[in-house]
């Protein structure tokens, strides 16, 4: 179901940890390009709360009306939980609005560091964005 | 006298300045009740090789340098056979992002182990032999290598040989050779502060050994767990036992 009232945030919250300024991991440039930015809005189906990556997928429904899944990457666990996040902010259900670096062999997967915006405009998992 | 008591006064305050361990870093809260520096905490950051003391030079060998430049060709894709990708160790010096203890034991009568516990890469630890032991003759080589450990004061000096070749010293793929001596140095300077010096010598990579000064700072909480094999979806892009280019 499309949402149009989402507010869309494409600045990014940075958390700085104690730790030093992690660089962008280059795993993260080896598999997604981040000047393939996409954006967007769709109905949840799964979260995966795991290490190394949080995931979660998202049914996204294309102007032809076909229905795509969407495979989206995120920070560690660790990372998001000491950020304040919990494997309950997000759900199967939720319709969350995601801006997206995709991955370079053109799967239906990226890294939703850009923005994950929820339907009533809570903005989810905002941090570090290079952080692992 | 009133002049001699004074005299006294001023030898005793002289003496007690003069002591050995007073007035270093390491002051009472920061050590342990047996007189050693104690390192406990949960630390975050230190270790990689970024932070090369002044005056000292990484050089790779011809060895090296073609490894790296294999593995940093921007038309490659050799960045998708760091080790850390599948889950397996880290090594040292490098580190991940996440936090790491280490564990000093019971002096019973003496220091047996200290271990060092890692949250992330693979959630591992490092074991340093404090009984006096020297190193083997010819250790297998193993990722983490074999560690022999002492105190020299407030330092904590861990001596490792042993390694295997298959990990990188940073995620550009900084190489090394199984000939890999480290030499570490921990420090804690003060009470959220941990200096740890990492020289590095290996002959067969890097032309002259050199030190990296980095720094661990104390983070509030726990270690949590990170099981790396849980969900790596990086599975695609592995291909069998770590190895360099040509093994």
């Amino acid at each position: 179901m499309k949402n149009t009232t989402n507010l869309l945030f494409t600045a990014l919250a940075v958390l700085l940890l104690a730790a030093p300024v992690a660089r962008a991991h280059h795993a993260f440039s080896a598999e997604y390009d981040v000047n393939q930015v996409m954006e967007v809005t769709g109905t949840v189906t799964l979260v995966e709360w795991t290490n190394p990556h949080v995931r979660f997928y998202v049914d996204v429904t294309g102007d032809d009306g076909e229905v795509v899944n969407w495979d989206f990457e995120l920070q560690s666990v660790n990372t998001l939980v000491r950020a304040g996040w919990s494997r309950d902010a997000l759900k199967a259900g939720d319709v969350v609005t995601v801006v997206a670096y995709k991955a370079r062999n053109g799967s239906k997967r990226a890294n939703a560091r850009g923005s994950v915006v929820k339907a009533d405009g809570t903005q989810l998992f905002a941090g570090d964005p290079t952080a692992q | 006298m009133p002049g001699n008591i004074l005299k006294h006064q001023a030898v005793i305050l002289a003496a007690c300045l003069l002591l050995p361990g007073l007035g270093s870093a390491a002051d009472a809260a920061l050590r342990l009740p047996d007189g050693r520096p104690d390192f406990s905490g949960l630390w975050l950051g230190g270790g990689g090789i970024r932070g090369i003391k002044p005056g000292d030079e990484m050089i790779m060998t011809p060895w090296a340098r073609e490894i790296y430049d294999y593995r940093t060709d921007p038309d490659g894709n050799a960045a998708n056979e760091d080790p850390n990708l599948m889950c397996l160790p880290s090594g040292v010096p490098r580190m991940s992002p996440y936090p790491w203890r280490i564990v000093q034991t019971p002096m019973n009568p003496d220091e047996s182990h200290i271990f060092i516990l890692f949250e992330g890469n693979i959630h591992s630890y490092r074991q340093i032999f404090m009984d006096g032991r020297a190193h083997t003759e010819n250790p297998d080589p193993t990722w983490y290598g074999e560690s022999i450990g002492w105190y020299e004061g407030d330092t904590l000096v861990v001596d490792t040989i042993g390694y295997n070749d298959k990990t990188w010293f940073s995620f550009q793929g900084h190489p090394h050779s199984e000939a890999l001596h480290t030499v570490e140095r921990f420090t804690r300077v003060d009470a959220s502060t941990l200096s740890w010096e990492i020289t590095i010598e290996d002959p067969v990579a890097y032309e002259k050994p050199f030190t990296v000064q980095t720094e661990a700072k104390i983070l509030a909480g726990e270690l949590m767990e990170y099981i790396c094999t849980e969900n790596n979806t990086n599975i695609g892009n592995m291909r069998g036992p770590a190895r360099n280019p040509g093994n």
